[in-house]
Formats: C-alpha cells, sequence, structure tokens
C-alpha cells in the first residue's frame, strides 16, 4: 500500500509537469506544441552532454539544460511559430516536423543506445517500510516545488498576471497594453523548462534514448484532455488521477494493462464530459 | 499567358525531371559497372546492429578481396535501410534485390521486417543470410514451403526456442546447483517472441524440479518496473528470468539495482549483451546473466581475432549482429566458390552443405536452413557481468571462465 | 481558359503522366515505390475529404487503414478468400469502424473529436498486440497472396482506382453536399442555425472518408503481402496529414499528389543514409513554414487561375 503512495507520488509529479507545461500553452497561447516531447527529450539529453564531454558538476550541467532549453523553446516560438499563427494546422504540423528533426538530430548525435545520466541522490531511502531511490524522491521533492514557484509567480507578479489575462481574454488583454507576443514567448519558455526539468529528473531511472519524447507527450495530452485543457488547475489533478490508476493497476493487475488505462481514460471523458474535469470552453 | 505558365512550370518540371532521373541514374550506374560480386545489407542502419553488421561484412568482404576475392571476382557491398517498419523493410530488399541486383542479402534485424520481406526477397530469387532475427517463424517458412523459401538461412543469432531451452539447462545446471535456488519468476516484455517462449520455459522449469513463483509480461513502453520488482519480491522468488529485447533493459537493470531488489537476474536479455552495457548503467548491472552470441573468448580459433581486429578497426566492441555477418559473408564465399557461380539454384545446395568453422562456433544448417544449435555447433552462451565490468562466461562449462556470483546485496 | 477546362487538362496530363511513368522509369523496385504513393494518394485524398472540408481533423485514419489491411490479410490467410473479396470487405469494415467511433464524438466540437480518433486507432493497435496469437502480435500476418501477378497490373489498378476515387470525393465536394461540409467548416453554428443537422453531415462523411481509406489498406496488403499492426500507429494517420498538408487541406487532389510527392521523396533520399529522416524531416519544415497553406494546390491554382 506504501509502495504504491510513494511510487503513483513519483510519476504523478513528472506527469504533473508535463502536463502543466503542455496545457498552459494551449490554454494561453492556444498553441498545439507538438515539440513538447522533444523538450523533455533534449532536458535529459543536455544534461548527459554536459556532465559527459563538458565534465560539468551534476546541479550546475542540470540547471543549464533547463535553461538552455527553455531559450530553444523561446527562439521556437519566435522563429517558427508566431509566423504561422492563425493558419489552421501549420502550428501543429511545423512543431512535429521540428520534433521529427530533434529526434533525428539525436540519433545521429547520441546514437540509438539507451544513455545514462547519474543520479542527484544515488542512496536509496527508507520511507514507511519501503525502500525508494533517493532520485526519485528527489524527483517528487523538485517536481512539487516547481509547481508551487510557478502558482507563486502566476497569481503574485506581474506577468503572471499578464499570462492568466491572455488565457481568460485575449482581446481584452490586448486592450489594456499587454504585449500579447512576449507573454506567449514567456509561455513558451516556461513549458519548455517544465518539460526539461522533467527530462533531467527522470534521466537517471528512466530513458534516455533519441525516441524518449513520444510516450511522455502522448501521456501529458491524454492527462490534459482529462483534466480540462487550458486548466492548469485540472493538469494536476488529472495527473494525479492517472499517476494513480496506473500505478494501482500495475500492482493490483499487471503491467502490460497500464497504457491502456490512460488510452480508456482519454476515451471515457471525451465521450462523457469532453471539456474535461476543468475544461475551458475554447471559443 | 504562355510564357507565365512556362515560367510558373520551370521548377516544379525541373524538380520533376530531377526527382525521376536520379534514380534512374544511379541504378543503371551501379549494375553496369559491376563484374564484381554484389552482397546487399538490409539493416536498420540507425541502430548499432545495423551498423556493426554493416561494418562487419565491410571487414571481411576487405580480407576476401585482398585474398583475392571468389571466383576470381571481387566483393563489393551495397547497404539500404530498412529501419524497424516492415514497410521500409519491403523497399530495401526490392530496391536491393531487382534495382541494384545484389546476388545475395545479408542482414536483418527485426523478425517482423524479415517476415514481411521474405515472399520479395523469394519472389526476386535472391539467397538471403540471417543475421539478426531470431524468431523461430522464419525458418518454418522455409520448412512449410520449401520451393518458395527455400533462399532462406539463418546463421545468427540461434533462434529464441533453442535460446529458452539453453536457458533452461543453464538454470538447471549451474544456477540450481551452485547458488541452490529453487523459486523462480518469469518476466519478459510483452512482445510475441516472449510469449512464444513462455511455455517453453515454464515446462523446463517444472522438469528441473524448481518452483515457479510468478509469470508476468509487462508492456514494452513501461519505463518504471517498481510494481513489477515489488511483486516479484512479494512472491518469494529467488531468481528473475528476463526475457528482454526491445524494452528497455538499461532502465530495467538500473531500477533492479537501485531498490535492491532481492532476487538475482538473468535470461535472454538483448542489450545486455552489448559490451559497453556495464558501462552504460554505471556498473548496476552487476550480477546479471544473459545470453551472449558476441563474447571475446576462445569459442573458435577465429574468434579472438576477429574480436580483436574488429575493435582495432571501428574502436569499439562488435554487437552481436557482428560475428554473424562476419561468418555469414565468409560462408556464402565458400559456398561460391565450391559452386563456380553465384546463380541461387548452384549456391543454395552447397549452402545447404555449409559445414565451416567461423568466429560463431560451427556452422551448419538442419533441413529447415536454421542454425544448428548445440555443444558441437554454436552454443547457447551465457555470460554473467561481474565486478568493474568483466564479463565472465558462466556456461557452457566446456567454456566457462569463472564461477557465478551474486548481486552485492544478496551477499550473505 | 476557364477554370473547369484548366481543371480538366490537369487531370488528364496528371493521369497520363502517371500511365506513361512506369514505363520509362523500369523496373519492380520503381514500380513498387509508384504503386505505394497511389496508395498513400487514396488514403491522403479520403482523410482529406472529411477532414479538409469540414475541419474536424481526423488523427486516426490509421484505424481504416489498419482495419482494411486487416479485414484483407484475416480473408485470405485465414479463411482462404480470393484476393479480390477483400476491396469490398475492407470498405466496409472501414465504413463499420467510421461509425462506431463518428456517431458518439461527431458531436463534440473543438480538438475533442481529433483526439478520439487517435484513442481509437491506439485501441485497436493494442488490441491487435493483445490478441497475438490470432493476429501475429507485432510481426503482423503474412502470406498473402497478390492481387495480380503483376506488379505493373497492380499499378494499373491502383492508378484507377486514385483516379476514380479522387474523381467521385471531388464530385461530391463540388455538390451542393459539399458545399455544406464546408460550410461546417467555416462556421459549424451558423450552418446548424440554418438548420442542418451538422452532426449527421459530419458523419456520413467521416464514413464516405473511411471506405477508400479501407479500401486503399486492401490494396496495401495484397501489394506487401503482409499486414502488420505499424498501420494502425500514430505515425500513418501523422504521416497521411502530413502530405494532405502538403498537397493543401481540403482540395482532395492535392493531398494525393502531395502523398505521391513525400512518397518518392522519402525512397529518394535513401542515398543520404542515416541522414535521410533528418533531411526529410528538415525539408518539411521548411515547407511548412513557407508554403503554410501547402504546396500542390496553391501551386495549381497559380497556373490555372491564370484566366483570374
Amino acid at each position: 500500500m506504501n509502495e504504491i503512495l510513494i511510487y503513483g507520488a513519483v510519476i504523478s509529479s513528472v506527469y504533473a509537469l508535463l502536463a502543466v507545461g503542455f496545457t498552459l500553452v494551449f490554454g494561453v497561447a492556444r498553441t498545439l506544441n507538438l515539440a513538447h516531447g522533444s523538450f523533455y527529450a533534449l532536458g535529459a539529453y543536455g544534461t548527459f552532454l554536459m556532465t559527459t564531454s563538458l565534465r560539468l558538476p551534476l546541479t550546475v550541467a542540470a540547471t543549464l539544460a533547463v535553461l538552455i532549453v527553455a531559450a530553444l523553446g523561446v527562439v521556437m516560438e519566435r522563429v517558427l511559430i508566431r509566423p504561422l499563427r492563425g493558419t489552421g494546422l501549420a502550428v501543429p504540423m511545423v512543431t512535429l516536423a521540428v520534433a521529427l528533426v530533434i529526434e533525428q538530430a539525436l540519433f545521429l548525435g547520441f546514437g540509438s543506445e539507451y544513455r545514462n545520466v547519474p543520479s542527484f541522490i544515488a542512496a536509496s531511502v527508507g520511507v514507511g517500510g519501503v525502500d525508494v531511490s533517493g532520485q526519485r524522491l528527489f524527483t517528487v521533492a523538485v517536481s512539487w516545488s516547481v509547481l508551487s514557484c510557478l502558482w507563486v509567480f502566476v497569481h503574485r507578479t506581474r506577468q503572471g498576471s499578464a499570462i492568466l489575462a491572455l488565457s481568460q481574454d485575449r482581446e481584452a488583454a490586448q486592450y489594456v497594453g499587454i504585449p500579447v507576443d512576449r507573454v506567449y514567448a514567456l509561455v513558451m519558455g516556461i513549458s519548455a523548462a517544465l518539460a526539461a526539468t522533467a527530462g533531467v529528473l527522470t534521466a537517471p531511472f528512466l530513458t534516455v534514448q533519441p525516441g524518449m519524447g513520444l510516450m511522455p507527450m502522448i501521456k501529458a495530452f491524454s492527462i490534459v484532455i482529462v483534466g480540462g485543457l487550458g486548466s492548469v488547475r485540472g493538469s494536476i489533478v488529472a495527473a494525479l488521477l492517472l499517476g494513480y490508476a496506473e500505478t494501482l493497476i500495475a500492482y493490483k493487475v499487471s503491467t502490460s494493462w497500464t497504457e491502456l488505462v490512460s488510452l480508456a481514460a482519454v476515451f471515457t471523458t471525451l465521450v462523457l464530459r469532453p471539456a474535461g474535469l476543468f475544461g475551458i470552453r475554447t471559443r | 499567358m504562355f510564357k507565365r505558365l512556362v515560367r510558373l512550370l520551370r521548377l516544379p518540371i525541373i524538380l520533376l525531371a530531377i526527382v525521376l532521373a536520379i534514380p534512374m541514374a544511379i541504378g543503371s550506374v551501379a549494375a553496369q559497372t559491376s563484374t564484381a560480386i554484389r552482397i546487399g545489407v538490409p539493416t536498420a542502419i540507425q541502430l548499432r546492429v545495423g551498423r556493426d553488421t554493416v561494418d562487419a561484412v565491410r571487414m571481411a568482404i576487405e580480407e576476401i578481396n585482398a585474398d583475392g576475392g571468389v571466383i576470381g571476382r571481387q566483393l563489393e557491398m551495397v547497404v539500404a535501410d530498412e529501419t524497424e517498419n516492415p514497410e521500409q523493410g519491403i523497399s530495401a530488399v526490392r530496391k536491393l534485390t531487382t534495382d541494384e541486383k545484389v546476388d545475395v542479402l545479408i542482414g536483418g534485424y527485426a523478425s517482423g521486417v524479415v517476415l514481411a520481406e521474405m515472399p520479395h526477397t523469394a519472389q526476386a530469387q535472391t539467397i538471403y543470410l540471417g543475421v539478426g532475427a531470431a524468431s523461430p517463424s522464419i525458418a518454418a517458412k522455409v520448412k512449410s514451403d520449401y520451393a518458395n523459401f527455400k533462399y532462406f538461412f539463418r546463421v545468427s543469432p540461434v533462434n529464441s526456442t533453442h535460446l529458452a531451452e539453453g536457458l533452461v539447462a543453464f538454470v538447471s545446471g549451474n544456477v540450481a546447483v551452485n547458488l541452490k535456488y529453487a523459486r523462480v519468476a518469469i518476466v519478459g516484455e510483452n512482445a510475441k517472441w516472449a510469449q512464444e517462449l513462455v511455455p517453453t520455459l515454464k515446462k523446463g522449469i517444472a522438469d528441473a524440479g524448481l518452483s515457479l513463483r510468478m509469470t508476468e509480461l509487462f508492456d514494452p513502453q513501461t519505463s518504471d518496473f517498481s510494481p513489477l520488482f515489488s511483486k516479484a519480491r512479494e512472491s518469494g522468488a529467488q531468481l528473475m528470468l528476463v526475457l528482454l529485447s526491445h524494452a528497455s533493459s538499461d532502465t530495467f537493470v538500473k531500477q533492479w539495482y537501485d531498490a535492491r531488489v532481492p532476487l538475482m537476474i538473468g535470461g535472454i536479455d538483448t542489450k545486455a549483451q552489448d559490451a559497453d552495457f556495464y558501462e552504460r548503467v554505471g556498473g548496476k548491472a552487476i550480477g546479471e546473466f544473459t545470453t551472449a552470441s558476441a563474447v571475446r573468448a576462445p569459442v573458435t580459433p577465429k574468434t579472438i581475432a576477429f574480436w580483436d581486429a574488429f575493435v582495432k578497426r571501428y574502436g569499439r566492441a562488435p554487437v552481436y549482429t557482428a560475428p554473424g555477418a562476419y561468418d555469414a559473408t565468409y560462408l556464402y564465399a565458400s559456398a561460391v566458390q565450391r559452386a563456380h557461380g553465384t546463380s541461387a539454384d548452384v549456391v543454395i545446395p552447397q549452402l545447404e552443405k555449409t559445414d565451416y568453422v567461423g568466429v560463431m562456433g560451427r556452422i551448419a544448417f538442419d533441413d529447415a536452413h536454421d542454425v544448428r544449435a548445440g555443444p558441437d555447433y554454436v552454443s547457447v552462451r551465457f555470460t554473467q557481468w561481474q565486478d568493474d565490468g568483466a564479463r565472465v562466461i558462466v556456461w557452457p562449462r566446456a567454456l566457462q571462465t569463472g564461477n557465478l556470483i551474486v548481486p552485492p546485496w544478496m551477499r550473505p | 481558359m476557364s477554370r473547369a477546362r484548366a481543371n480538366i487538362a490537369g487531370a488528364i496530363g496528371f493521369t497520363t503522366v502517371m500511365v506513361v511513368l512506369p514505363l520509362i522509369v523500369r523496373g519492380r523496385y520503381f514500380i513498387g515505390v509508384f504503386t505505394l504513393g497511389l496508395i498513400y494518394g487514396i488514403w491522403a485524398a479520403s482523410w482529406d475529404f472529411m477532414s479538409g472540408l469540414t475541419g474536424r481533423e481526423n488523427f486516426g485514419h490509421a484505424l481504416f487503414i489498419g482495419a482494411g489491411a486487416y479485414t484483407a490479410a484475416f480473408l485470405n490467410t485465414v479463411w482462404m478468400a480470393n484476393p479480390w473479396w477483400s476491396l469490398p470487405a475492407a470498405a466496409c469494415v472501414a465504413v463499420a469502424f467510421s461509425l462506431v467511433v463518428g456517431i458518439p464524438t461527431l458531436r463534440l466540437s473543438g480538438p475533442y473529436f481529433a483526439l478520439a480518433t487517435l484513442a481509437a486507432a491506439a485501441i485497436l493497435q493494442r488490441l491487435a498486440l493483445i490478441f497475438w496469437e490470432r493476429t501475429g502480435g507485432e510481426d503482423g500476418l503474412q502470406g498473402i497472396a497478390p492481387l495480380l501477378g503483376s506488379p505493373l497490373g497492380l499499378y494499373y489498378l491502383c492508378l484507377f482506382s486514385l483516379v476514380a476515387i479522387v474523381a467521385i470525393l471531388l464530385a461530391i465536394s463540388a455538390s451542393p453536399w459539399g458545399l455544406i461540409l464546408r460550410a461546417i467548416g467555416a462556421d459549424e453554428l451558423a450552418c446548424r442555425a440554418s438548420g442542418h443537422n451538422t452532426t449527421l453531415y459530419k458523419v456520413v462523411a467521416f464514413a464516405i472518408g473511411a471506405a477508400p481509406a479501407g479500401l486503399g489498406g486492401a490494396l496495401y496488403a495484397h501489394h506487401q503481402l503482409q499486414a502488420g499492426p505499424q498501420l494502425l500507429s500514430v505515425f500513418v494517420s501523422v504521416s497521411v496529414i502530413t502530405m494532405a498538408y502538403v498537397g493543401g487541406i481540403g482540395s482532395v487532389y492535392g493531398a494525393a499528389i502531395g502523398a505521391i510527392l513525400l512518397t518518392f521523396l522519402t525512397e529518394l533520399l535513401r542515398g543520404a543514409g542515416e541522414w535521410r529522416l533528418l533531411v526529410y524531416s528538415a525539408v518539411l519544415v521548411l515547407v511548412v513554414f513557407f508554403r503554410p497553406h501547402g504546396l500542390v494546390a496553391p501551386l495549381w491554382h497559380a497556373l490555372s487561375g491564370v484566366g483570374e
């Protein structure tokens, strides 16, 4: 029972990081960013590159990786997304193509084999009678701190208010002089940073291979649907729900059914309550 | 208006012309300038297994050419990417056989892709020497429809049924005996090849008098194995037999180590065979044993020489497709030499008579053109990762270089 | 030259080129590639018909493709039926699936339909893997008999199918019926306000788009002689959408030509070895960025709309 609680928490926190970033970009910037999984992968690979080739200490490498990926997100938004805004499928298409380019570049640059990233905390810790790796607990701690900081940022700062305003009513926000483009760039940067953080945290105990971004993005997608597109609160709740549901199924039934859980959850949500748990109805 | 039309059409027409002309040009040039014997290599070139297949074939070709070639002709290689997608694989073999007009195909990795390619290769009446796919379905097709599929020979690795039988032999003959383990769990990826092996393993375990406590196949996409390890722990098993190929062995092993799971692990783990696996997982593979097609050990007089030559030439240790590809090239050359020609009709009977001591062992084919497995042929070998990344051969007894060890946290 | 005449001239020109193509560029390999291009063309055009016109993006077109291919495979290998039965059977199965998925989900607005279709294809793929004893698991089903003895024959059959399908779809889209579909794409609310049962139109359009996809799946199965779960993957769905996009969404014929071009491009880039997919995706980024409305349809409009 304790194991389910703890391992469920680990998965949920990672899902939350990924889903919140995704829904932020969609809710605020109305952008379906299909390169979201690539940010996750780049966070992990960036850390790997800096610890092996540049021999930087882990914390430095990880922070740098997150910052660089955030910058990449901003650049992508400015260069590729902004000019195409409003042209139908163009934005999802271009982000999809970028995701492919990044995956291929990782294949060519790092090879197809799985890579090893050292843990922040290598020791094993006993919690509630369960032996958990320190890295996993660290993941939970960092994820929730980051999300709390984000909450504070959004609800207590000026830029945060700008983000909220834009997500509620784009035109009204423009009327009061909020620099829409800059806020979009900021949101993309935050989203990329969240995804990269997830990648950095999980790299030591999950996979680091070129195609690693696909599944997390599909998961993020599913969670965002269940939680409601554009609702940060919804994403967090849905992340917890899905994370624990998967862990429960894995422990009680079988690990081969976990993927089916998220699919079923998505389908059920769409049929019963399409707006999701806390969804904002799109115009 | 006409001028405008022409102007607008200029670019597309030029592009179209290029699109059509290049493949024609390449195809015809290649096929014309060739008095050489052409070896087509369809493989997943982005993956390590693919790269090593290509490099091993290249190495063999260079050696054979330096030695005068085959029936007075030089060998040359043409590579085509089959990826892990059957559609690309079929395209690749179509290109190699009908456009590049190769004399033989040496390669393969994913069984599904190889199976998909078979009718097309057979249609082109081109010999195919498989070096990466282990599914018994391939040989089964040869057996059930010899007339159409006689072109296929599986050189490497030993097919998965034999591997499973070997695993059972190893467990009952070494692990159970020396470590006195009696309780076993079977854990594997939920893929067809593993599903097919489970009955063999179950029977073997029962026959050996061991107790099977748990069987679980997990989704290959799984990246978090904690639930699995937890269940394994609760089952009371001491040994976890693993069936991993496409699933993430790296992650599996790292999580096993981090959680100090009190079960020994080992079995058929394709990625754990890689020479740099131990290092890749930061040493967390200690105590895992796995089947090993490619080891740097005196399996035959040629093995170590090949290994060292490969490392010297390419700066990395070969993975399991390399020795197979190397041997396949040589035994093909030998068959062509004996047949005095490259046409499939004369080469196939010679291939069937193959009795070649290569890098992997003594290679001969059974009546389904599948490589023979066993102590006199290509043995099913097991190695274990031990302290400091040493890869110790723990089976068969004849090749054993050390005793089995137990993971550090399981030592008394 | 009027628009209509220009279009007919274009269609004849295209068909002539495609008929003559395999006679110039000979070889089984090339014919195989061309045939694949035509089949993808059928898939892309059928996707574009529904999703391009109504704007309801279907992210699970692979569902129909895979269902069609597996139907053909089962009919041929398990029930030993004559290969020609595959074509109508596959189309019917695909339509059935479209109703099962479409009826509950097409009443949803927003991106929910897209996600439901994505989920539906993924679920079928999962099921194909779960029931591996019947479906062959990841390896799929082999040993499917070819439809026609000669690859050239199959090529012409596919070409004929593509031209016929595109013609029919274009005819429907130009009809008053099609106009309503376009109206749904432009402003569904207004359309509904005018008294049309938009959900019914969408469902029927979805079914009409599903049939050729299934048919194409059967053609694929009899061309490649195998059918596997890769055909149900999101990768296939996305490829089809990409091809329609490059062709120009909503044009139907653009999707077909886009599919042919991209299929050729993929094979052409074999010379790039390991770099093939990187070059391909980079080209895609450029095309999407510089031609966000597609390549083929806008180009054709520029050529043929000379009188306008």
